[in-house]
């Protein structure tokens, strides 16, 4: 399976625009900073200049929250797509999101553990992005349909937003607010201390999706194939469900749930790529989830100010009609 | 090749006794009604399930003490149901059967390579290497599925009903490539098959269920329709 002339200026191309994105990223926004304000306040900081501020403060700790959560969610969503064997799941539809919500609702909310702290936050919804991947990782190896398994997915979405609504309409105000703003998604409130986390859950899944590339390709032809050609199932399912739920635990809680992009970008990329090779849908899924989730946040950012677009809204906006073109697409 | 001493087969009871065999290289056709354990027994011949009871030796080896990702090297096995995937040429397909020797990434090696160019030579689809498998008609499907277990380089190689969806002139041609593959390759081939009449002319050998006494026995190629009716399944 080598890369193919094709394949190899698409991933080219990629690896030029996400640079190219991700500058103009740190351009856009409220606040105007020209070049050379940008250049100054990366090599002579001034702790007084507003602009310098905003810089180190706001735009940087963006773009790069934007940059990981794309990335993650589109190689979780890869991951998700070729265990189950189907191009539907993903963290979202099969519920792993949900889980990381109801968790960080029942922080918020009903005032369980550790609400003053983001990393009690985090691990909160690191511990339900994992359960609810356990569970559905236990429905997988008792259904035998996949569609059933979708159906268990959403089931359990449903499930999860009615103990939120729950939770919700016997709140107070003021925690309401603070679940309703995070439920909405955001790129903007990770600060530079907390950056690291989010790189480390990165690595994490960029290492642990090449850890599992040669099962992956297996996996393509279905479980009983791959287990067949060698493959250990119950070690790569798990791994698989760990990767997927530290990343998608860990965006969940600083950026709120942020919907459809690990649905969309693996489909787009396999569509584009014509391969099943997973060392190549990686990077491909990586870039264009990093390029996607930029592009979208810069559309956001232009927006503010005229109209307010919670960045879950945009995504939701532009996967939804996505996922019935794929389904179209599959039906023909 | 293949031997299996006292075996029983069957998941949680028993399903049936396994008079005990010595396979060699060649090709052995698997007669039984639908539903009579034909998978049962392939499954539980490759390892993919455990023996009920009795043992099953590779090459005198016990199949259950080969590890799991060892057997793949040994024995492949080919599902009824060709796995239907986007985006993946006949040639890489071949390629994923090589994956039991590569190393941790599945990179191929120049051997890798030549094993897989040698099954698409040696099942004349080098025509369809390019092709992408979902666009392959149901015969086509059949032969690439064997270069794959061909590629895969294992002595044993098991089918569970290749020539169910084929005509009658792709099913000769599948049994007529396995009879080569068996002959000139030195492979033992098994696989199952509800057409006794077409097995009965391929000059394969048989393995015949026979559930009135819950037994699977081997009889021998030239074997009539008539004996094998009455013998295996006692009807008349």
């Amino acid at each position: 399976m080598n890369l193919s002339r094709r394949n190899r200026i698409f991933l080219f191309l990629l690896v030029v625009l996400l640079p190219v994105i991700a500058i103009w990223h740190l351009f856009s926004g409220h606040i105007e900073i020209d070049g050379t304000t940008f250049w100054n306040a990366l090599t002579a900081y001034n702790g007084n200049e507003l602009q310098h501020i905003v810089v180190w403060e706001l735009r940087i700790p963006r773009m790069l929250t934007a940059l990981i959560a794309g990335a993650g969610l589109s190689v979780a969503g890869l991951l998700m797509q070729t265990l189950f064997n189907n191009p539907l799941a993903g963290p979202y539809v099969l519920g792993i999101n949900s889980g990381a919500s109801l968790f960080v609702a029942l922080a918020i909310m009903a005032g369980i553990p550790m609400l003053s702290s983001d990393l009690g936050l985090v691990a909160n919804a690191l511990i339900g992005a994992f359960l609810f991947g356990l569970i559905i990782v236990f429905f997988s190896s008792v259904v035998r349909q996949q569609i059933s398994l979708l159906l268990i997915g959403l089931m359990l979405g449903s499930f999860t937003s009615a103990i939120v609504s729950v939770l919700q309409s016997a709140s107070g105000l003021q925690e309401l607010k603070l679940f309703t703003l995070w439920a909405l998604g955001s790129l903007e409130s990770v600060t530079l201390e907390q950056l690291p986390i989010l790189f480390a859950a990165l690595g994490i899944t960029i290492l642990g999706g090449y850890l599992v590339v040669k099962p992956l390709n297996l996996l393509v032809l279905g479980t009983s194939e791959a287990s067949m050609l060698g493959v250990r199932m119950k070690r790569v399912r798990l791994l698989i469900i760990l990767i997927t739920a530290v990343i998608t635990g860990i965006v969940t809680a600083f950026c709120g749930p942020i919907a459809f992009v690990g649905l969309a970008v693996p489909n787009l990329i396999r569509i584009v790529m014509k391969t099943q090779n997973h060392a190549y849908l990686l990077l491909g899924s990586l870039l264009t989830g990093a390029i996607f989730l930029l592009i979208c946040d810069i559309i956001v950012q232009n927006l503010q100010g005229h109209f307010p677009m919670p960045i879950n809204a945009l995504t939701s906006l532009i996967g939804a009609p996505f996922v019935i073109l794929l389904v179209l697409r599959r039906l023909r | 090749m293949i031997q299996s001493k006292g075996l029983h087969i069957g998941y949680s009871v028993k399903l049936l006794e396994v008079e005990d065999l010595n396979l060699g290289a060649g090709v052995y056709i698997l007669i039984g009604k639908n539903g009579s354990g034909k998978s049962t027994f392939l499954k539980t011949l490759t390892g993919s399930i455990p023996a009920f009871s009795g043992k099953i030796l590779l090459n005198n080896t016990s199949i259950h003490t080969i590890p799991k990702s060892e057997l793949p090297k040994k024995i492949a096995f080919v599902q009824t149901q060709f796995p239907v995937v986007d985006f993946l040429k006949v040639a890489e397909y071949i390629a994923l059967g090589r994956s039991p020797h590569t190393a941790f990434f599945g990179k191929l090696s120049p051997h890798d390579k030549e094993m897989v160019q040698n099954a698409l030579e040696t099942l004349d689809i080098q025509h369809l290497s390019n092709r992408f498998t979902n666009q392959l008609s149901d015969g086509e499907r059949q032969m690439v599925a064997i270069a794959r277990t061909f590629a895969q380089g294992t002595d044993v190689i098991a089918l569970d009903e290749p020539t169910a969806f084929l005509d009658y002139q792709n099913k000769a041609e599948i049994i007529r490539k396995l009879l080569e593959l068996g002959r000139n390759h030195r492979k033992c081939i098994i696989l199952s098959s509800h057409d006794i009449d077409q097995s009965v002319q391929s000059g394969a050998d048989f393995l015949a269920i026979n559930q009135t006494t819950g037994k699977i026995a081997h009889y021998p190629s030239g074997t009539t329709k008539a004996f094998l009716l009455e013998k295996a399944f006692q009807q008349k």
